[in-house]
């Protein structure tokens, strides 16, 4: 018997194989329960009707950032987004901005190598704590950001966002070459105040109130940059 | 093993490759700004501060030209009077006025929040510009139409 | 990664709030003296009136003010703009001297157009 408060919807899934042709879209019919989540249903793809979609994710709890998509034209992680909320048909894109490897899956490097080259900020988090509080790393603020959207070299909402942590704490950073790193078109002031990150951040770490934050400290010291 | 036995299967090159870009946007990368789709208040307010700006500055250079006809002469302006009085272009002002409007209101909004003041109110700033605003827009277009 | 020059380009942010603020006061005033003071053709003034409008000194000044805010601020919001299209090194470095000339050339014409009817007043 089939349950009553199970409904069928149906996933536009963006597909993109390296070397097999272009990009386009395929369409699943996914059974969906009250707590059925978009990860779910990709899962269930995976597991009942195409094998070779690629999602990445890994913790199941909105706490690793792994799987960041689009689900019509709103960044969410997957794993906590949830079908009921959606409506009959729903597009699962990969996030934007960032080059795609397969599928649903881009390519991080290029997300991680938009930091301060000389302060990696958010990777060693291990043994020398500069991690980013709150930030789980998703990029889903650089994916929702207007300006990265037109922009390639824009370093986008987390890097100034981890470059502001580091002056709030500096535990010995050297602040004036942070400083300096901020100070350009590319960087703080490539924000245009479409505050969009901070409406995307899945984790509640505010990007557009610290890059403001940030942009608050450099507008007032001058030339000489202070510290 | 020698060499790289991965290098010479079919297709590898094509794997190689970097793999596309997705951009939000009607167009190529470029436009991704103009989206408003999935956007909140903030990027449709900036779509919009960027779209009158730019318009602003264009008609800052057709106003500026305009305005070589003062230096021609008395006729030449009183000729270029009756032209633009006409109804069609008291609209094109009317939607001049919103222009400036609309940047005027949301610069103070995006000033402040863009340096840092007034942050967690940049939703009320919004609408406390779009009170103020929409009656002057009102006031404008009826003194324009009015004064015909 | 892009290279770090120590360009501090909060000052293109200062001058364009500052700018922006002077408009706020400037382009109030011309609107007003110009379009809203002035009964018939739409509010539009007829040739006698803008010369009488530029004959005093002090709108003649607030003018002249209002010229130099308003094209700095649009040239350094064409700026913003530019720069967003991530041009090219060889690009990007012609669109600052480009700006400049665009904005002197403005500026010029604007002063000689003002002038020149303050003459004639």
């Amino acid at each position: 018997m089939s349950d009553p408060e199970t409904e069928t919807r149906m996933l536009r899934v963006y597909r993109f194989k390296r070397g097999d042709g272009g990009e386009h879209f395929d369409e699943f019919e996914v059974p969906t329960g009250p707590r059925t989540t978009v990860l779910d249903a990709l899962r269930w793809i995976q597991l009942n009707r195409d094998p070779s979609l690629a999602v990445r994710h890994s913790c199941l709890h909105a706490s690793c950032g792994t799987c960041g998509v689009q689900v019509d034209g709103h960044e969410e992680l997957a794993c906590v987004c949830a079908m009921r909320d959606q409506g009959q048909e729903v597009t699962v894109e990969p996030l934007a901005n960032l080059p795609i490897l397969t599928d649903l899956v881009v390519d991080m490097d290029e997300f991680f190598a938009r930091f301060p080259d000389e302060h990696p900020i958010i990777r060693r988090s291990e043994g020398e704590y500069v991690r980013l509080e709150d930030c789980i790393e998703c990029g889903l603020c650089l994916s929702a950001c207007p300006v990265a959207a037109t922009s390639r070299h824009y370093v986008g909402p987390a890097a100034l966002v981890a470059a502001q942590r580091l002056l709030e704490e500096p535990r010995g950073a050297d602040c004036e070459a942070v400083v300096d790193w901020a100070d350009r078109p590319e960087a703080a002031w490539g924000c245009h105040v479409g505050l969009e990150c901070t409406r995307a951040c899945p984790a509640d770490a505010i990007p557009a109130e610290r890059i403001m934050a940030l942009r608050h400290r450099l507008t007032l010291d001058g030339k000489d940059g202070g510290s | 093993m020698s060499g790289s036995p991965a290098a010479e299967l079919p297709g590898t090159a094509d794997r190689a490759a970097p793999g596309p870009v997705h951009h939000k946007g009607p167009g190529p990368a470029p436009s991704g700004w103009l989206d408003p789709r999935g956007r909140g208040l903030g990027g449709r307010t900036f779509a919009l501060h960027r779209i009158t700006g730019i318009a602003l500055l264009v008609y800052l250079y057709v106003h500026l030209g305009v305005l070589s006809m003062l230096l021609i002469g008395r006729s030449a302006w009183g000729d270029f009077l009756s032209v633009v009085t006409a109804k069609g272009f008291l609209a094109f002002d009317v939607v001049l006025m919103f222009g400036l409007l609309f940047h005027a209101f949301n610069g103070i909004r995006v000033a402040l929040v863009g340096s840092g003041v007034a942050v967690s109110h940049q939703r009320a700033l919004f609408w406390a510009a779009t009170v103020i605003g929409a009656p002057l827009l009102v006031y404008a277009a009826l003194h324009v139409f009015g004064g015909t | 990664m892009l290279g770090h020059p120590s360009n501090r380009t909060a000052r293109v942010w200062r001058w364009t709030v500052g700018s922006g603020v002077a408009l706020l006061v400037l382009a109030t005033v011309h609107m007003i003296a110009q379009h809203f003071v002035v009964g018939g053709t739409g509010g539009l003034r007829t040739y006698q009136q803008v010369l009488d409008y530029l004959a005093n000194p002090v709108i003649f000044v607030l003018e002249c003010g209002f010229l130099f805010a308003v094209t700095i601020h649009g040239l350094l919001g064409l700026r913003g703009i530019l720069l967003d299209l991530s041009p090219g090194p060889r690009l990007r470095q012609w669109i600052d001297p480009g700006l400049w000339v665009l904005g002197t050339l403005t500026i010029s014409y604007g002063l000689v157009l003002l002038i020149t009817l303050a003459i004639r007043a």
